[in-house]
């Protein structure tokens, strides 16, 4: 069994307060394992965005503890929490992100850029990644001459240069058509599949949660269901299967119509002790 | 991020609206112009009052006159005055006072005055050249003068020969145009000595001057040997021995910057005043510094106009930006990077404006300087309008940096603050 890469313990986001009080998250425990595959799904304003904006370090939470390979994030500096994201996670948006204005290469060269690595080392990483996505013939373009499904192309490049062990979609296909956004999916399942990489996909598409391994189903800001089907590609679970085994909180398991609301026992802590609210909440 | 990338990123991002940029940095270039042109005038008149002072001599010398009685100069005052014979004898002409040989000794007595020179006027008639021409000499320059006088040609005279120096606008009087021809020519000077009776001296040219602002080397000087033997002749042809009188005495002193309160004290004690050339011309480079500075003072102005125009175009770039500095926190940027990154991109504007504003006015200032100086001034010897000063110039541009930098840090701060998650929101 692998070890867990993210954990959150008792997570809790509030926006606002008084009258304009919003709990967006209300209190969440639950592990990602590394090399698993993730999908947050929910309605709009259910929480998930929150969600992957606190387990991707861009933002705090209200209380409750957002750990990073077992050591609690609240207690690095925001220098070190900046180094990390850096380091270890890749990001993937619903709009692209990409500067218009310079080349394919620089846009993908970004987060090396930002880390500190030599002009030379940046272009021949940049020049490798791009190959893999088969968009190196493109290094010189504009990011703007490209295509709908280029560009997103072109991001994940971008989000893979770090060699990340997380790599963070947020609505990834929501921006291309139905063949794009499979070539999309196919190559973000592909780099789980080879690589190993913990994918964590925040969607709305049914098809792409369908084929995680785990759906966690946000309603509420509390995970209503926690969905560790196996509809998702036999052959593509390798990882993520091992990690299954032994959890406590395999009530989901088993389940295979992703978001399908209420049809498991509601998503839990470890511990009763810090599961309960979440528990209770929806039963 | 390495800083290489900082500023080469800055760079780029200021070269993304070119428009925009082009027109804050134009702000800039007009500050930077005007500022290194006023600064460059200020330097330039004033090494040209520079050039006057080294015209007026060494620079270590104390003009030593009588002190000044109010009392003296004011006989209207109506109180009768007590007769001195002593002192009436040194009254010279229009009453004024004049310094005798006593006073020459009083002030040779001084302590750290090394050498005492008196001036005396000698009004000759006319210069009589080899070939019989003769030309009024209006006025003969002062021997003390010679250290601070530029040559054409020649040497200044030998102060123990009968020599003199003629200016190069009397070559015509020689018939030639070359300074050189005239060296070594022997003149004659007319002069009339008390009993009206002309007499002549004879002198060597040994050298052609170059007019100064100053006036010196504007008229033939004679040597010191020289000079006393014209104010002999012109005192000479009575029976009666003349008092010697001397309007005023140049004195040189060891050390003029430690001793020149001391000094003038001491000649103030004896009823003399002592004035040394910063004194003289402390007045005339006040007036232009502060000139210079009223105009500084201007192109200051227009810098700090310049520098809400960086405020603005860099409030503009960020607001446009949000996504991209969202995304670039989210990549794990930290706040000082991108604070550093914006604040260096209002450097840059500093930067392009600063090089060229200051090489435009180094430009202008220039070729203004040589055009007016060769042109419709070219009659002011020695004259200069703007001077080039490194130390200034550099010192414009950090200024123009430091400015950029300040007017940056509102923007950057903005930036460094924005949140990646607001900034990436979809909209």
């Amino acid at each position: 069994m692998s070890a867990p890469v993210l954990e959150t313990e008792n997570l809790v986001k509030v926006y606002g307060r008084g009258q304009s009080r919003f709990d967006a998250l209300k209190g969440l425990t639950f592990e990602i394992h590394e090399g698993e595959s993730v999908a947050i799904v929910g309605k709009s304003g259910s929480g998930k965005s929150t969600l992957m904006h606190l387990l991707a370090l861009l933002d705090e939470p209200t209380s409750g503890v957002v750990a990073m390979d077992g050591r609690p994030v609240s207690q690095l500096k925001p220098a070190q929490v900046s180094a990390l994201r850096n380091d270890t996670f890749g990001f993937v948006f619903q709009q692209f992100f990409l500067n218009a204005n310079q080349t394919v290469l620089e846009n993908v060269i970004l987060p090396l850029k930002i880390a500190g690595v030599s002009a030379s080392e940046r272009k021949r990483r940049g020049m490798e990644v791009l190959e893999q996505l088969e968009m190196a013939d493109k290094a010189k373009n504009k990011a703007n001459d490209l295509s709908g499904g280029q560009k997103q192309r072109v991001c994940i490049a971008r989000a893979l240069i770090n060699q990340p062990t997380v790599l963070f979609a947020d609505e990834p296909t929501g921006n291309l058509d139905t063949a794009t956004g499979e070539v999309v999916e196919d190559i973000l399942f592909g780099l789980h599949r080879d690589r190993g990489i913990t994918l964590v996909v925040v969607t709305h598409d049914d098809d792409l949660a369908s084929r995680c391994d785990r759906r966690l189903l946000m309603q509420d800001g509390l995970i209503v269901v926690d969905d560790r089907g196996e509809t998702a590609k036999a052959a593509g679970a390798g990882v993520g299967q091992a990690s299954r085994e032994g959890s406590r909180q395999v009530g989901g398991h088993g389940k295979h119509a992703a978001p399908a609301p209420l049809d498991g026992q509601p998503a839990t802590g470890r511990d009763a002790g810090t599961g309960t609210e979440t528990g209770e909440g929806q039963a | 991020m390495r800083n290489v990338d900082v500023v080469r990123t800055a760079l780029g991002n200021t070269m993304r609206s070119k428009t925009r940029t082009f027109l804050t940095v134009i702000a800039i270039v007009i500050g930077a112009f005007t500022l290194t042109l006023t600064s460059g005038l200020g330097a330039g008149i004033n090494k040209y009052v520079d050039s006057m002072v080294a015209g007026f001599g060494q620079t270590n010398q104390i003009y030593v006159m009588p002190g000044m009685d109010p009392s003296q100069q004011m006989p209207t005052n109506g109180e009768p005055q007590e007769y001195d014979p002593e002192e009436a004898a040194a009254t010279g002409e229009f009453g004024m006072q004049m310094l005798t040989e006593d006073d020459i000794a009083t002030i040779e007595g001084i302590d750290g005055i090394t050498d005492v020179e008196p001036i005396v006027f000698v009004t000759a008639d006319y210069l009589g050249t080899a070939d019989g021409d003769q030309f009024v000499l209006q006025s003969l320059g002062f021997p003390s003068d010679a250290a601070g006088m530029e040559m054409e040609a020649g040497t200044t005279p030998d102060p123990q020969a009968m020599e003199l120096t003629v200016p190069e606008t009397w070559l015509s009087a020689f018939g030639t145009e070359d300074p050189n021809e005239v060296l070594g020519e022997t003149v004659t000077i007319g002069l009339k000595d008390m009993a009206q009776q002309e007499q002549t001296v004879e002198a060597e040219i040994v050298g052609v001057s170059q007019q100064a602002i100053s006036g010196v080397g504007g008229s033939p000087m004679p040597s010191s040997a020289l000079n006393e033997e014209l104010n002999d002749v012109q005192t000479s042809g009575l029976d009666v021995e003349q008092p010697k009188n001397y309007v005023q005495a140049v004195a040189t002193v060891e050390n003029l910057e430690a001793n020149e309160t001391a000094i003038k004290q001491a000649l103030s004690d004896e009823g003399l005043m002592g004035l040394t050339l910063e004194d003289q011309l402390g007045v005339l480079t006040g007036i232009i510094d502060t000139v210079t500075w009223v105009l500084n003072g201007f192109a200051l102005i227009a810098l700090l106009a310049a520098s809400f125009g960086i405020v603005n175009t860099l409030l503009m770039s960020v607001q446009e930006r949000t996504r991209e500095i969202g995304l670039m926190k989210a990549l794990g940027m930290g706040r000082g990077k991108v604070f550093g990154l914006f604040s260096t991109e209002a450097v840059m504007l500093g930067v392009m404006g600063s090089v060229i504003g200051v090489g435009l006015g180094v430009l202008v200032g220039v070729i203004g300087n040589a055009a007016l100086v060769n042109g419709p001034l070219s009659g002011v010897a020695g004259l200069s309008l703007y001077a080039v000063d490194p130390v200034s110039i550099l010192l414009i541009v950090a200024l123009i940096l430091a400015i950029a930098f300040l007017a940056g840090t509102m923007p950057a701060a903005r930036a460094a603050k924005k949140d990646p998650i607001e900034a990436l929101r979809y909209e």
